[in-house]
């Protein structure tokens, strides 16, 4: 055996899987019984048993990836022209620059739209409301928060914050690089977010990106110098902001 | 499961042994939170994972452990940490009984998916070679081979190159 595992040992003779699937109840009448009696007379499956029942009773953080239901965010209703849009982000990606960050001139509220056809919306989850936001406005802490974009293209999407601490952090995607997102229309993205409790204005970066960017240095740049030195010139890029109160 | 509060309700009842499972594999306090957050946000993202799932203790092992694995390649130590003990050093013991010792963990980063699952399954949870194969979903003789092939190789990674 290779030595680095010598000293990895369960410590009891009944496994943890089995022990959390009796704790969970998922176990039989028939296994439940015969593994009560095993526990009556074994110590070490007694503890074990024991330190798994208080790791399920240990106090959690809130979830931080909750889903705001996308039968309540309806469609984006903006007219704007989508051929265009699409030719100017396309070529936007393909030239590798940098958009210029104009907002539209008739934005839906709670829409960013800016660039060449790049939006990014904002849903709050509050209770059992969940309402589209405008830019700027105040959200209690706690609240649960859920993005959607827009792009005329298909292009690599995330969602940056920089929060009133100066801790930046990455909504969306879940995983480390930027997800394929579109052609969309105010298309909720996958998973949300419950703010926590650091109060102030907290800045949102949308990118789109003509490759699978890595997010984490891009999230430690932001963190260190502010967007300005941290967003990647080949993405589009649009901007949100909101007030955590 | 298709809801919100559905899988918020599975995270205040399971959670827990998400989160113990995921330190004792990596050791390290804030990627063991963040991965416990990263396998409820799968769900989120694809709710009906679950549907038609035997076990979801069973579920969130296999998510736990394939989410564990991913970090402790992402973290890119393994190489550097292997190269470190196969200039002479011996492994250090595991700071507590059924977790993994640092070197275990960066040993794991080296190997295929399916190995690595099943050492973590065989050591760290104390799993039979049968409960093993219901996890992975192949027959407890695989398993046999899996866990024999993976020592093999982590013992040649572990004596250096010849």
């Amino acid at each position: 055996m290779s030595d680095a595992f010598a000293f990895t040992r369960w410590p009891a003779c009944t496994s943890a899987l089995r022990l959390d699937r009796w704790l969970c109840g998922e176990l039989g009448s028939e296994e439940d019984a015969a593994l009560r009696a095993h526990l009556a007379t074994c110590a070490r499956c007694a503890d074990a048993a024991s330190t798994l029942g208080a790791a399920r009773d240990e106090e959690l953080p809130p979830l931080r990836a909750l889903d705001v239901p996308a039968r309540a965010v309806p469609r984006f209703v903006k007219p704007w022209r989508p051929a265009l849009a699409a030719a100017g982000l396309a070529g936007a990606l393909a030239a590798g620059l940098f958009l210029a960050l104009r907002p539209g001139p008739a934005q839906a509220p709670g829409t960013a739209l800016k660039g060449a056809g790049v939006g990014i919306g904002m849903w709050v989850q509050h209770g059992g409301d969940v309402r589209r936001v405008g830019e700027g406005e105040a959200i209690a802490v706690g609240d649960a928060v859920r993005f959607s974009v827009t792009t005329p293209v298909r292009a690599y999407v995330a969602v940056l914050s920089l929060d009133p601490a100066g801790h930046a952090s990455v909504y969306f995607p879940v995983g480390p690089r930027a997800e394929a997102v579109g052609p969309a229309v105010d298309a909720p993205l996958p998973a949300g977010t419950r703010l926590d409790a650091t109060v102030g204005e907290e800045r949102v970066w949308a990118l789109f990106c003509p490759a699978p960017i890595e997010l984490e240095p891009v999230r430690a740049r932001l963190e260190r110098g502010g967007a300005a030195a941290a967003l990647p010139e080949e993405c589009g890029v649009t901007s949100w902001r909101f007030v955590k109160r | 499961m298709t809801g919100p509060g559905e899988i918020e309700r599975l995270y205040r009842s399971h959670g827990g042994l998400v989160l113990r499972r995921a330190r004792a594999i990596l050791g390290n306090e804030a990627d063991a939170r963040e991965a416990m957050q990263d396998v409820f946000a799968e769900l989120v993202r694809a709710p009906r994972s679950l549907d038609g799932v035997r076990s979801v203790v069973g579920w969130l092992y296999r998510a736990t452990t394939h989410r564990c694995l991913k970090v402790l390649r992402d973290r890119r130590s393994g190489a550097r940490l292997l190269r470190r003990h196969a200039a002479g050093s011996r492994p250090a013991l595991a700071v507590a009984e059924g977790e993994l010792a640092v070197e275990a963990r960066s040993l794991l980063a080296t190997l295929p998916d399916e190995e690595a699952a099943a050492l973590v399954y065989h050591h760290v949870d104390g799993m039979s070679h049968a409960e093993v194969a219901e996890l992975l979903g192949c027959s407890p003789r695989k398993v046999g081979y899996l866990i024999e092939r993976a020592h093999g190789v982590l013992l040649q990674e572990e004596e250096g190159p010849v």
